[in-house]
């Protein structure tokens, strides 16, 4: 009410987000999720969804008004059943000459772009704040770009080129998200990703060594024989997946931190996340470890933690009134519910 | 007058626009009304009033017909109007998921349910999907991991060629007594480098035998053909493909029905799925133990060559170990203990000629 009754205050005002929701509250939502998945055969998993998703985005509060998710259960089940209804083509196809399956996968390659779009516009326009929808308008051009060809640079260079990645990336999201009738806009500077690719990449380095050294220390031992081969084989595996996992985790996160404070809504009002990097990778291993000693029990204190902890590092720097804002989605009314189909795989979240 | 009352308090939003302004919902003659002081800013009978379901404490939304909205946090008061005053039983899902000690049932509910697909589900899904697979993905497969192994790891055989000849001579005797017969299966000596002393099957039928392999028995050529008895026998059950949709299918069922597990749970499920893939289970070793002591019989050869191979790999790692429980191949000492009882067994059914 703050925002809009007192009489605009040019001054600046500078709020962090928080998250009301608590552990106990979502653990019965998720186990009875589950539970409801389970009895009817994976059907409810699409509902099952929406209600996960509209606790989180009800609990995630930015001056005092909170977040919420539109989208309905029938629609995330029919773009479930289109997804599987192409596998079953697709395979089928491949029995009668393996030459179709090979096009079709060679087209949904290709077609990954698309979806990617399709995907981030469909998460924009069901999520709603203050009863203003948002939206996306990048196009599919835009997302081979900010994607494919941002992964391929990324892997190409050994990673040396990956805030290039990053900055078409975050520069195709932040650019194309509007929030009713404002866009949102980010000025990436490319010093910035590199102070943030600077942490992990001495991390990758380090942990090389390290692993390199183990190696060493422990195959003199086994002799490289079989049996001795598929110890060391089932165990470094894990433990590399792990350390580079954290890694990249790292790295993500310095990226947010940046994308995010060099964003601007309606060319005026400043966003900010400042998640300390190590706390956050902490906060993210101790969760799968309490989740995979409880068999799951726990996940759902860990995704509460989780959101609790993002939240509170994210904030917006209002400067003067943000003023009525009006949604360009609902005006248009059920000609895009055409459009509502959610693209399984490819949620992207902000 | 009761009607007047107010259910209750919130903000009214006018439609599409983020200005809101601080109301009241009240009851109004056969529907509702949203009002701030005096005026009233939105009215509709009930019916065409969409009510947002009710999860957890999250704000409340009522969309009127003209596309206004009345947000607010007592949830209560909108549940307990509607049950009195329309019947409507509200938030049945919400009722399930309240904090209470029935959730503890649910919980056990769901961990023996867990089990039982993981029992029962999961075996019958990995089966279908190997009746539908056509033959060329495994061909694909097998032809794509070859390669990239042979990019990365393995290198061409060092042995001498009589050597080889010897081998593949042995191994065409073992082919034929296979399901497979002799066109099912191809031979490929490799030196494996970093990996040592080993075989492998890959799905197409391919049998790669490391150099280290051969130099470890030492000349006892038919210790070598046990060990591809042993692969013949992950060939003719499908173990590679088994494996892989075993371990797609576990991570598939795990993310549909847990919905969120979080990315980094995500992360370690898929990619560690994919790992899991390549190894085969305990019970699938034990399977190809048994289907070499049979085709090595068949051919004609020393039925317990493959106990001789796990003494000898015995002495050379240091394996004494019992089974554990960690790991998926059984110890060593174990599989001789087997592979030589089976001998045994078929022994004692039918005395061979």
């Amino acid at each position: 009410m703050a925002l809009v009754d007192t009489p605009s205050m040019a001054a600046e005002r500078f709020e962090r987000a928080s998250f009301n929701g608590s552990a106990t509250e979502y653990f019965g939502i998720w186990i009875v999720n589950i539970l409801l998945t389970i009895l009817t055969l994976g059907i409810y998993s699409a509902w099952a969804k929406v209600r996960r998703k509209r606790y989180f985005y009800g609990n995630t509060v930015l001056l005092d008004r909170a977040f919420e998710y539109h989208a309905k259960g029938s629609q995330i089940f029919i773009g479930r059943l289109i997804v599987i209804g192409a596998l079953v083509v697709i395979n089928v196809l491949g029995v009668i000459h393996p030459l179709f399956s090979l096009v079709s996968w060679l087209a949904i390659v290709i077609g990954l772009p698309w979806l990617i779009r399709r995907s981030l516009r469909f998460n924009a326009r069901v999520t709603s704040y203050r009863n203003v929808r948002f939206d996306f308008v990048g196009s599919t051009g835009g997302a081979f770009v900010a994607v494919t060809l941002g992964g391929m640079v990324a892997f190409l260079s050994l990673g040396f080129l990956a805030p290039l990645a990053s900055r078409w990336l975050w520069r195709y999201m932040l650019n194309n998200l509007r929030y009713g009738d404002r866009a949102f806009s980010v000025n990436l500077r490319l010093g910035a990703l590199y102070r943030a690719w600077l942490l992990p990449a001495l991390m990758f380095v380090l942990g090389g060594i390290i692993f390199v050294a183990l190696f060493m220390l422990v195959s003199p031992q086994v002799g490289g024989a079989v049996t001795g081969l598929n110890v060391v084989m089932s165990f470094f595996p894990f433990l590399l997946l792990l350390v580079y996992g954290l890694i990249g985790l790292v790295y993500r996160t310095g990226v947010r931190n940046v994308a995010l404070s060099a964003a601007l809504l309606d060319g005026r009002h400043e966003l900010l996340s400042d998640i300390p990097r190590l706390q956050y990778a902490w906060i993210i291993i101790s969760n799968v470890l309490v989740t995979i000693l409880t068999c799951g029990l726990m996940r759902p204190w860990a995704a509460v933690r989780t959101a609790r902890f993002t939240n509170e590092h994210t904030g917006i720097r209002t400067h003067g009134d943000l003023g009525e804002i009006f949604s360009e989605i609902e005006a248009s009314g059920s000609a895009i519910s055409a459009e509502y189909i959610d693209m399984e795989g490819f949620d992207f979240g902000f | 007058m009761a009607s007047e009352e107010s259910i209750a308090v919130g903000e009214w939003y006018q439609p599409n626009s983020s200005r809101s302004i601080p109301a009241r919902l009240r009851e109004d003659g056969d529907g509702l009304a949203v009002a701030a002081g005096d005026s009233i800013l939105a009215m509709a009978v009930w019916e065409k009033i969409e009510v947002s379901p009710r999860v957890g404490s999250i704000p409340r939304r009522l969309t009127f017909p003209d596309g206004s909205v009345f947000e607010t946090r007592d949830n209560d008061g909108i549940d307990v109007w509607l049950r009195q005053h329309k019947g409507v039983r509200t938030g049945f899902i919400h009722g399930l998921e309240a904090f209470r000690p029935r959730l503890v049932a649910f919980a056990v509910a769901v961990i023996l349910f867990a089990g039982l697909i993981y029992r029962f589900a999961v075996p019958a899904l990995v089966e279908v999907a190997v009746l539908v697979t056509p033959s060329f993905v495994p061909e694909m497969i097998g032809s794509g991991v070859l390669a990239s192994l042979d990019r990365t790891v393995l290198s061409p055989s060092h042995l001498p060629e009589e050597k080889k000849q010897a081998i593949e001579a042995g191994f065409e005797r073992l082919a034929a007594v296979s399901e497979g017969g002799k066109g099912g299966y191809k031979l490929e000596f490799r030196d494996g480098g970093p990996i040592g002393p080993n075989a492998f099957a890959l799905p197409d039928g391919s049998l790669i035998v490391t150099d280290d392999l051969v130099k470890l028995a030492d000349g006892d050529q038919e210790m070598v053909l046990s060990v591809l008895g042993h692969e013949i026998g992950h060939v003719e059950h499908q173990h590679s493909l088994r494996q892989l949709y075993r371990s797609a299918g576990i991570v598939g069922l795990t993310l549909l029905i847990a919905g969120d597990v979080g990315s980094a749970v995500q992360d370690i499920l898929t990619q560690g799925g994919a790992i899991l893939a390549l190894s085969y289970s305990r019970d699938a070793e034990a399977e190809a133990d048994r289907r070499s002591v049979e085709i090595m019989r068949a051919a004609g050869y020393d039925a317990t060559a493959l106990a001789r191979f796990f003494t000898r790999l015995e002495a050379v790692t240091g394996d004494h170990s019992e089974t554990s429980m960690l790991s998926t191949h059984p110890g060593t000492p174990a599989r001789r203990q087997d592979v030589i009882d089976y001998a045994h067994e078929l022994e004692s059914r039918t005395p061979a000629k």
